[in-house]
């Protein structure tokens, strides 16, 4: 049972003018007359030469598809060194690593932790921490301006214990860490810092 | 002739002990300070305390570069809250010989003012040391303003409900924390005992932070 508008059978028969179509019928009388002209058309022969010419005249992929189409298929790689070259890829790949693992920072033993010592000296040359983990010898661990923002640090590696510090700002201001939890009078008319250092499990 | 040698040894030992120290102290602390310390530190090693809070009282006078009487009152200071916190701990229940980490740790809780009686109950209350962390804990939050009994009756009570060592520490961090938030300090006490043992552990160190740590030269033994 067709569905199709009898005024539009009317119109492809030729019994009606195209023009005396409702405008509403018009695409779907243009649609069905396209789809009767095509298959009213010949089929072409599909011969081995006519296959051979469709393939010919074709356009060539583009340079990226054919990469991908590469890259996708499998392929045998043969790899040609000199072994004098793989020795010398060996030791760069030793260096490198050797690098790497000296940047990961030193290894930690079960009784050492991390201190990380901060303070803000704007004016400061120079800052130092000294304290019972270096014998108070100012000079050893010294504290770095980093961002030259004032603000001096220094993170260093201490067996877990309690120390007592303090800072020493240009060889000779000795200063309290204000940032530290704990203080404790020094028997000198000051106070000294106290820090804490537990064991680190990485 | 075994006797002899051992004899021998054992009396060549305290010269060696004094030999060291002595060398530790020249150039760093007056020489007319050099000889007294070092008697001091000798008093202490035969008393059976231990002698290297002395020696680092010395050479911090030195650094600070505080005249040699001054130097030498505090280093005979030292030595005596050293006996005080010996004789604490035999009072509390410590068979001699005491720890000498023991000794080090009460001294400097007796420095940071925290009362005897306090530390009393804690030795007596904790028999087995190291009790190092325990006092630490109590001492940072009597600093801080809390009631000595109560903060050690918490700490005493998170070594009961299996607290150890330092994670003593962050019961003590977890009160003060609570008393940032607006508790007051009954309080922050209450709220923490309720949370024993799952009070909140310490941050992990950025990676950053232990990539950038370094090892100073010179180092000294840590006070316990």
């Amino acid at each position: 049972m067709s569905t199709i508008d009898p005024r539009i059978h009317e119109a492809l028969d030729g019994e009606l003018p195209t023009d005396a179509l409702p405008v509403e019928l018009r695409p779907a009388a243009q649609t069905v007359r396209t789809a009767a002209d095509l298959l009213a058309a010949p089929v072409p022969g599909a011969s081995l030469e006519s296959r051979i010419m469709a393939e010919v005249r074709r356009p060539a992929p583009s340079p990226l598809r054919r990469a991908a189409g590469w890259l996708a298929t499998p392929h045998a790689v043969t790899l040609r060194v000199r072994p004098v070259w793989s020795l010398a890829l060996a030791a760069t790949a030793a260096v490198f690593t050797l690098f790497f693992a000296r940047d990961a920072g030193p290894q930690l033993g079960e009784h050492e932790g991390i201190a990380q010592f901060v303070g803000r000296f704007p004016d400061a040359r120079s800052v130092h921490v000294v304290g019972t983990f270096n014998d108070w010898r100012p000079g050893t661990i010294a504290l770095e301006d980093l961002r030259h923002d004032g603000v001096w640090s220094a993170t260093v590696v201490l067996p877990t214990g309690t120390y007592e510090y303090m800072f020493v700002v240009d060889g000779e201001r000795w200063v309290p860490d204000h940032l530290a939890d704990r203080l404790v009078a020094d028997d000198f008319g000051r106070e000294n810092s106290v820090v804490i250092v537990r064991p680190v499990h990485r | 002739m075994r006797l002899g040698v051992a004899l021998a040894l054992l009396t060549a030992g305290v010269p060696l002990v004094a030999q060291s120290v002595q060398g530790r102290l020249e150039g760093r602390i007056p020489g007319e300070a050099v000889p007294v310390v070092d008697s001091l530190v000798q008093v202490a090693l035969r008393e059976g305390l231990p002698s290297e809070p002395l020696v680092q009282k010395a050479l911090e006078g030195g650094a600070k570069q505080v005249p040699a009487p001054r130097i030498v009152a505090a280093v005979r200071a030292s030595l005596g809250q050293l006996r005080e916190a010996h004789d604490l701990l035999v009072r509390a229940g410590d068979q001699p010989p005491v720890r000498p980490g023991e000794v080090t740790t009460v001294a400097w809780a007796l420095r940071r003012k925290l009362p005897p009686s306090t530390i009393e109950r804690v030795v007596a209350e904790l028999p087995h040391p190291p009790r190092g962390p325990a006092i630490h804990a109590i001492a940072d939050l009597v600093a801080h303003g809390f009631d000595p009994d109560s903060s050690a009756g918490l700490i005493i009570d998170a070594v009961h409900d299996g607290l150890q060592r330092d994670r003593l520490l962050d019961v003590s961090t977890a009160a003060l924390h609570e008393v940032q938030r607006g508790r007051t300090r009954d309080e922050a006490i209450t709220v923490v005992r309720q949370q024993l043992p799952n009070v909140p552990g310490p941050p992990k160190p950025e990676r950053g932070t232990v990539t950038r740590a370094r090892r100073p030269e010179t180092m000294t033994p840590p006070r316990r």
